[in-house]
């Protein structure tokens, strides 16, 4: 028996977290200025890969409108501050309730369009690319230029307003951020929601009959994800001191969110900031090698995709469970693994989006 | 009125170019029943084609048109076996992710081998015409006629030929069509590359009057999009006549409210039709 077995599963994800709040804390402190840009971006694209990846593992279908929610806390971030003198710390609660207010009409069309991936994919693509220009067309944000942040009003410290010199408290603060979310994911896989969203996932047709609130569950899922997405884009608009629509809505800016959600895997909560570190700092390095030429840090993002699309489509993650479901299979002997190719279990299918390696369609789903 | 004629013009010739992305994107989501996300890319490929022959060759970007065809089928054929063994492997979810994939790679590919700077093929002009007191350069009408034939074409195949008939036994009803003796399979990885050919083409044709980045291909994304939503999914002439009124809603709005509208118009025309009838885009 391991020694650690004596702690209960349930408790130990909890203090495995916690630990690793503390340790990153005081890791992140330790790194060269460079080195610490690289974890501020590789941190802001996992809380928000984390966003994409919950409504991504908790309903199976993609929202490609993420951007909009980090733009939504990035813009209100700093015109709240310079208009109305409100801290960013405190727009970090505000912010997802804008954005949650944000995307409930794009969630009743998802879902009264019948909420299918591809129809939700093209849904959100469409909120994505109608949010550019209605924001350069708004000229107290500051129309195509945005907004660029006051520094500290009279009377109000650089911390007090999130405006620090260095990379490192940001890094701290998406930390933070990024383990609040996965601790979020984490209770919602386990509370009476996760689990109906699994059935919904499941099917829709079993999930409703056991008197799940299927449309209902679907837009507050929606709302939900788009409201974690917010508090990032606070800070990333603070550590970038402006907030403008090329900030978030760049075609590289776009993607960048779902490469990491998805690279990463939406198999375990943990798995969108490993995919997001993994992938920023290998594109940071691509960019190096070729002598910071243009495009080459976005293609190695689209080339390492690629592979994962045509590879290892449940992700990082997804991977990883279906390795530990394997070992677990062989070692207590069981004549049934969990999938017919060894893939995640029925609990991790029910939150991955996708569907086990080489297993049949579902009709489901198709 | 001649203001309004102008618009209209103007309206008519964009709205072919959106014809010509909604021909193949229909043919693809219909028969290939696969939302290619990255078909507004192989139109952004197709453009950057003809832009290397006439910088590295000093040709007409029609002369690229044989190669093109020749190169767009080669790799649909691949595109389409990608697309085959990730659908049959994990389904709607896989095709997403592999356009989505392929949609990002080629942008970032032309963004590395091009530059991201907005590029133009000069030279080669065929001249002008003056319509409504307004020059009109031959490249466009050429591109509107050429939308005209191939929609025409691809009709009367869909329509009249036995090929086009298993095409459009696939897209009613592949399971049924399967036990009549059609080759769905094939029938898909038909619709796929003729699709892949199509926006290729589509992108040579209008590189002579478009200027272009590497992320041009999103932009026709979401016009193939409302193109086959509101023209009906599989149909040839109704994408034809969708691209034409998208083109010319657009033109107006353009021309007679704020610019913002130019690209705001479809992506508000595809969310009302959505709403509307939910139904439209479920293929």
């Amino acid at each position: 028996m391991n020694r650690l077995d004596v702690i209960p599963e349930r408790v130990r994800r909890w203090v495995v977290l916690g630990l690793f709040l503390v340790i990153g804390w005081f890791v992140v402190a330790g790194f060269d200025a460079p080195t610490t840009s690289l974890l501020v971006l590789g941190l802001y694209y996992g809380a928000a890969g984390l966003s994409f990846n919950f409504l991504f593992g908790s309903l199976g279908v993609f929202s490609l409108a993420q951007p909009v929610f980090l733009a939504v806390g990035g813009f209100s971030g700093v015109y709240l501050y310079n208009t109305y003198d409100i801290s960013p710390w405190l727009t970090l609660l505000i912010a997802p309730i804008l954005a949650g207010i944000v995307a409930l009409p794009g969630a009743l069309a998802a879902v009264r369009a019948g909420g299918g991936a591809v129809l939700t994919a093209l849904i959100t693509l469409i909120l994505a690319q109608a949010v550019p220009p209605i924001l350069i067309g708004i000229d107290k944000l500051g129309g195509a230029v945005g907004l660029y942040v006051d520094p500290p009003h009279a009377g109000h410290s650089a911390g007090a307003v999130m405006q620090y010199h260095l990379g490192a408290p940001f890094a701290r603060i998406l930390l933070v951020l990024n383990v609040l979310l996965i601790g979020f994911w984490m209770w919602w896989r386990r509370s009476r929601f996760g689990y109906y969203s699994a059935a919904l996932h499941d099917s829709p047709e079993a999930s409703e009959a056991i008197g799940v609130p299927n449309l209902r569950l679907k837009v507050w899922v929606f709302v939900i994800s788009a409201m974690m997405a917010a508090p990032a884009g606070v800070v990333y608009a603070q550590y970038n001191l402006l907030s403008t629509p090329d900030l978030f809505f760049s075609p590289v800016a776009l993607f960048q969110v779902i490469v990491v959600a998805l690279v990463g895997g939406a198999a375990r909560p943990w798995g969108t900031l490993v995919g997001s570190v993994f992938v920023t700092y290998i594109a940071a390095k691509a960019s190096d090698l070729s002598g910071a030429k243009p495009g080459v840090g976005p293609l190695t993002f689209a080339a390492i995709f690629l592979l994962m699309a045509l590879l290892l489509p449940r992700g990082i993650s997804g991977t990883w469970a279906a390795l530990v479901d394997r070992r677990r299979d062989r070692s207590t002997g069981s004549a049934e693994p969990a999938t017919a190719a060894g893939g995640p279990s029925a609990e991790d299918a029910a939150v991955d989006g996708a569907e086990p390696d080489d297993a049949p369609r579902p009709a489901t789903r198709t | 009125m001649e203001y309004f004629l102008q618009i209209l013009l103007v309206g008519l010739l964009a709205g072919s170019v959106l014809s010509l992305v909604g021909v193949g994107f229909t043919l693809v989501l219909g028969v290939g029943k696969i939302a290619n996300f990255a078909h507004g890319s192989f139109v952004g490929l197709g453009m950057y084609f003809a832009y290397w022959g006439h910088k590295t060759f000093g040709v007409s970007p029609y002369v690229m048109l044989v190669p093109g065809i020749v190169l767009f089928a080669l790799v649909g054929v691949g595109i389409a076996e990608l697309f085959e063994w990730r659908g049959r492997k994990i389904g709607e979810l896989g095709v997403l992710l592999v356009g989505l994939a392929l949609l990002l790679f080629i942008e970032g590919a032309l963004s590395v081998t091009f530059g991201a700077d907005v590029v133009t093929v000069g030279g080669g002009n065929l001249g002008s015409v003056r319509l409504f007191g307004l020059s009109v350069r031959l490249e466009e009408i050429v591109a509107a006629v050429f939308t005209l034939v191939v929609a025409a074409a691809t009709y009367f195949f869909v329509k009249f030929t036995r090929w086009g008939r298993a095409l459009r036994a696939v897209a009613e009803n592949p399971t049924a069509a399967g036990l009549y003796g059609i080759r769905v399979p094939i029938a898909q990885r038909v619709a796929v590359t003729t699709s892949i050919v199509l926006a290729g083409v589509t992108g040579i044709m209008i590189a002579p009057f478009y200027s272009m980045t590497p992320a041009v291909g999103s932009t026709f994304l979401i016009s193939a999009f409302a193109v086959v939503i509101i023209g009906g999914i599989g149909h040839t002439l109704g994408a034809v006549a969708a691209g034409l009124g998208i083109g010319v809603v657009n033109a107006l709005s353009a021309g007679y409210l704020s610019s913002m509208w130019t690209g705001l118009v479809p992506l508000l025309i595809i969310l009302g039709v959505l709403l509307a009838r939910p139904n439209a885009a479920r293929a």
